[in-house]
């Protein structure tokens, strides 16, 4: 929890937005895909605004990213704290991923700013959003905790979660919607547990509708597995973090 | 008594080289499927030794209240030691079982963060030592008292100076509630008052019962703190006993070791005009044998051969003892007429005697000088001599009590009278 306010407050500290550039970056985003996927590409958005269609998803996508991104070098930037105390070290990758909390929902309370000025009303379904935010946040610390306990060994680790990060951006459904993807790929795509957590929150805020259960299932199971197998390689890599960070 | 610590045959294996990367770790298993033994490739040396063992087979209990000094050379496993016993990092094998909350100062304000004020680094590290926000609430004030930093303890850490960043850390780590303290070397930062509070501290959290293990390679300051000395030599035991015992016979070993290797030869590069110079100079017992080491109360002898290329008159011999580490001790040059010919133009010796040394147990150098007879113009300037060490208590010497400090052991007497006291000077 310490650890958290203190990355936030590193972040944030001697700039004079501060936490509004938390929110820059979404919004950039959306901006540029506004423009190319939806202005020249003529992507379908299922009928919603497309900046409000591609918001939904790049908030979820842009934590994860984040998380992610920062969380790989986490131990390795805290080494200081690795090898001259012992604490629980899960807390390191864990304390990057609560980080982003706080740019999390000063995105979320921007796009409750844009559904206003799109004139899309809150819906029932949106009280599904919690439940797709727990399945994100289960994905990110699950992954985060897999990719930081393997870059203390190998540092080849970060720059392929770097890379693979660019990459994954586009084979998410976050610029256009699951629906245009050709049955032949469906499968990698439904692989993806961002898939259905992208789906999910634009199902939940955009168009006020049940999600897609099975998607939704096959993406929690995929979820679970992870993180309880890298909960369980990160116990036991973190009895050689000292010796090799 | 119950043990807050207990070793039993512990080993810590350490891989040497540089960190592994995707290749080199192919190319390892390729080897164990070969069968080989697992090297590293140096580029000067082929391929080497990789494994590194930092502790071999290390079995030690430590009694509850107990404060044990750690000593030994630099690389003898005395830091592994202590990252083993604060769970950092575990062992290859054998066991380690520690009783209660481990504190380890191995690093004074290791998870301080630059950008946070000193009150939100107190809560930080206080976390990271486990205590609770309530438990940081009801000590921070004597946290921030000990550390003296009131004035500055909403300022970031980035502005505290390096002193200040100790002390903060160090105020957290013993306002942890701790059962077991792990002192690495710390105390050499900060200042001289700070580190008598440090070692007070410290001391007093060994009378509440608390377990004090402290690096250190100040024999003072480790005879100071600690009843027990554990002494560590190539990763392996090599003594665990008293402390004034120990301590003294690893000061002897480390003098013994330092100045068996120093060179007789004087330096070649000298001060001076050169009309006569010193052609050796050694350091003699009593008996006239040489000596490097002497016990307090000694007498120690310097024999200094000189040459002088011409004819000079009334020549003035110096010799100097400096502390390595503190500076000047005493200058001695043949001032009264006797000490020294009249005349020389040839070859001779000069010895100076330093009958019943009172000097403490530290390392010393000499410096030796030939001037004219006003001691203004140099003939010769030996600044680095001979080396020499003196250690442990001195036989014989009464009044050199262990608790004495400074430079020289000087004889003392206390009186003590009742009533009022003439005091000469009032303010």
């Amino acid at each position: 929890m310490n650890l958290t306010k203190r990355e936030v407050k590193g972040r944030y500290s001697q700039s004079f937005f501060g936490v509004a550039w938390a929110i820059a970056q979404p919004l950039a985003t959306m901006a540029v895909f506004t423009l190319v996927f939806s202005r020249l590409a003529k992507m379908d958005s299922n009928g919603a605004p497309y900046p409000l269609f591609a918001f939904a998803a790049l908030v979820p996508w842009f934590f994860f990213m984040n998380s992610v991104s920062s969380g790989t070098l986490s131990l390795i930037t805290y080494r200081n704290i690795v090898t001259k105390t012992y604490f629980p070290r899960e807390i390191i990758p864990l304390a990057q991923v609560c980080s982003r909390f706080i740019d999390f929902f000063a995105a979320a309370a921007l796009y409750v700013l844009l559904m206003t000025a799109y004139g899309v009303g809150v819906g029932v379904w949106s009280l599904m959003a919690p439940v797709f935010f727990l399945l994100l946040i289960l994905f990110t610390v699950g992954l985060t905790f897999a990719t930081s306990a393997m870059n203390v060994f190998y540092r080849d680790v970060n720059p392929v979660v770097q890379i693979a990060l660019q990459l994954w951006l586009y084979l998410t459904p976050v610029a256009y919607p699951l629906a245009v993807v050709p049955a032949k790929f469906r499968l990698f795509f439904v692989m993806n547990p961002l898939s259905a957590i992208v789906e999910g929150f634009r199902s939940a805020v955009v168009f006020n509708r049940a999600p897609d259960w099975q998607l939704t299932a096959v993406a929690a199971a995929i979820i679970a597995a992870v993180f309880v197998s890298s909960s369980v390689m990160f116990k036991r890599m973190d009895k050689y973090f000292a010796d090799v960070i | 008594m119950s043990l807050a610590i207990q070793l039993d045959g512990v080993t810590k294996r350490y891989r040497a080289g540089r960190s592994r990367t995707v290749v080199d770790l192919i190319g390892s298993n390729i080897d164990r499927m070969r069968g080989r033994a697992q090297d590293v490739h140096s580029p000067t040396r082929g391929r080497v030794d990789a494994t590194i063992w930092a502790l071999r087979d290390v079995s030690f209990e430590v009694p509850e209240g107990a404060g044990v000094g750690v000593i030994g050379r630099n690389g003898a496993g005395k830091t592994t030691l202590l990252k083993l016993i604060s769970r950092v990092t575990w062992p290859t094998n054998g066991h380690v079982r520690v009783a209660g909350r481990v504190v380890s100062l191995i690093e004074l304000g290791a998870g301080f963060h630059p950008e946070l004020t000193g009150r939100e680094n107190v809560y930080l590290g206080g976390g990271l030592f486990g205590l609770t926000r309530r438990e940081i609430d009801r000590q921070f004030d004597r946290i921030v008292e000990f550390a003296d930093v009131a004035r500055l303890i909403d300022t970031p850490m980035k502005r505290y100076s390096s002193g200040l960043y100790a002390r903060l850390g160090f105020s957290v780590a013993i306002h942890a509630n701790p059962d077991i303290v792990l002192v690495d070397e710390v105390l050499a930062v900060g200042d001289a008052a700070f580190r008598r509070r440090a070692l007070e501290s410290l001391r007093q959290l060994m009378t509440d019962g608390k377990t004090v293990l402290f690096i250190s390679h100040d024999m003072w300051n480790v005879r100071r703190l600690c009843d027990q000395v554990l002494w560590m030599e190539e990763g392996r035991l090599k003594d665990y006993g008293a402390a004034g015992e120990i301590a003294e016979r690893y000061m002897s070993e480390v003098n013994v070791q330092a100045l068996a290797n120093q060179g007789t030869a004087l330096q070649s590069h000298r001060g001076g005009t050169g009309e006569i110079r010193y052609t050796g100079v050694e350091i003699v017992d009593t008996a006239g044998r040489t000596a490097v080491l002497f016990a307090p109360g000694d007498t120690l002898v310097v024999r200094a051969s000189y040459r002088a290329d011409r004819p000079v008159a009334r020549p003035v011999f110096q010799v100097a003892v400096i502390d390595v580490d503190t500076g000047l001790v005493i200058t001695t040059a043949t001032s009264r007429p006797g000490d020294a010919p009249e005349r020389v133009d040839a070859s001779g010796t000069i010895e100076c005697r330093f009958p019943r040394m009172p000097l403490r147990p530290r390392q010393y150098i000499l410096r030796l000088g030939i001037t004219d007879s006003h001691q203004l113009a140099s003939y010769d300037v030996v600044s680095a001599g001979p080396r020499f060490a003196v250690s442990g208590h001195g036989a014989g010497v009464e009044g050199l009590a262990d608790e004495e400090d400074g430079l020289v052991s000087l004889p003392f007497e206390f009186a003590h009278h009742t009533g009022d006291v003439r005091v000469v000077h009032q303010a």
